[in-house]
């Protein structure tokens, strides 16, 4: 697969991704980055513009947490609208990767 | 390039942000930095995971504009957004100058037919009744408000045109943003 395809592929997803794992848990944007680069090969760098944008459409909100070792750290949480955001994009993901799985199944 | 070097080229490419905003950005790729090393990483290893400092901050700066452009509608934060998504190459600035120079220049039209309209209004709303061309003193004042009342609204109306035609691009360098945007970082990646 070309490599442009499927960086776009991953760009997509990828707020998609950054609410499940926040639906699931609270955290911080480090945690938030190396679980992404590690599970999709994600470029760290791209999650903070990423949760900035997500942060003025009001998706997530911040709040500071003490941390053990160094400053307070920023966590990131869902708002109302980031759940409902979350719920009609996994909706459609779903559907569309049902749709393309059973075109892709009938050329075998 | 160390990490003060990663972060001083992040703070010079944001330059132009209100230095608040920039402090705040910067505070977060510092964290990172401190969050890595704290897992054990090197500084190298975590600055190859972040990526082209300048090109992050072209990204922060553009998606800055883009909101400062939905919050106050003005030609400054206009310029802002449109220069931000032309530094990330979102809206190509060959394709689109050959169609925004004659909009922008039947624009410019409107405006300036609009500022002299309402100039001559005003000249015929206070001149007009005492030159005397006009008998009716009532007729001249009417006739000169009438004038003034409709170059208004003409600007009104090139007002909104314009403010339609940045969403327009705004939309469309978003879209861009989304779509276009990585194909062409994969190519940078491999030259």
């Amino acid at each position: 697969m070309p490599e442009a395809v499927q960086v776009q592929l991953k760009r997509g997803v990828l707020e998609l991704c950054v609410l499940a794992l926040l639906s699931r848990a609270d955290a911080y944007a480090y945690d938030i980055a190396a679980r992404l680069a590690a599970a999709i090969d994600m470029g760290e760098g791209t999650i903070y513009p990423l949760m900035r944008r997500m942060q003025s459409d009001g998706l997530v909100d911040t709040y500071l947490v003490e941390s053990s070792s160094g400053p307070p750290r920023k966590y990131y949480r869902l708002t109302p609208a980031g759940r409902n955001s979350l719920a009609a994009q996994k909706a459609e993901w779903v559907s569309f990767s049902v749709a393309v799985g059973e075109i892709l199944g009938d050329e075998k | 390039m160390s990490r003060e070097l990663f972060l001083g080229r992040l703070r010079t490419g944001l330059a132009g942000l209100p230095p608040e905003t920039i402090d705040d950005y910067v505070a977060d790729y510092a964290a990172h930095f401190d969050e890595g090393v704290a897992a054990g990483r090197s500084e190298a290893d975590v600055m190859a995971g972040l990526g082209d400092p300048g090109r992050l901050a072209r990204e922060l700066k553009a998606e800055a504009g883009l909101k400062r452009w939905e919050t106050e509608r003005n030609p400054s934060s206009a310029a802002t957004a449109i220069f931000g998504l032309l530094g990330l190459g979102a809206i190509d600035v060959l394709i689109i100058l050959p169609i925004l120079l004659p909009v922008l220049g039947v624009i410019l039209g409107f405006a300036i037919t609009s500022v002299v309209g309402f100039g001559a209004g005003a000249f015929v709303f206070v001149l007009g009744p005492l030159a005397g061309a006009i008998r009716d003193i009532g007729a001249a004042m009417l006739a000169g408000l009438g004038v003034m009342a409709g170059s208004v609204s003409v600007g009104a109306l090139t007002a909104l045109v314009t403010v339609g035609l940045v969403n327009a691009l705004v939309w469309y360098g978003r879209l861009h943003l989304k779509l276009l945007k990585p194909a062409l970082e994969a190519q940078e990646v491999r030259s």
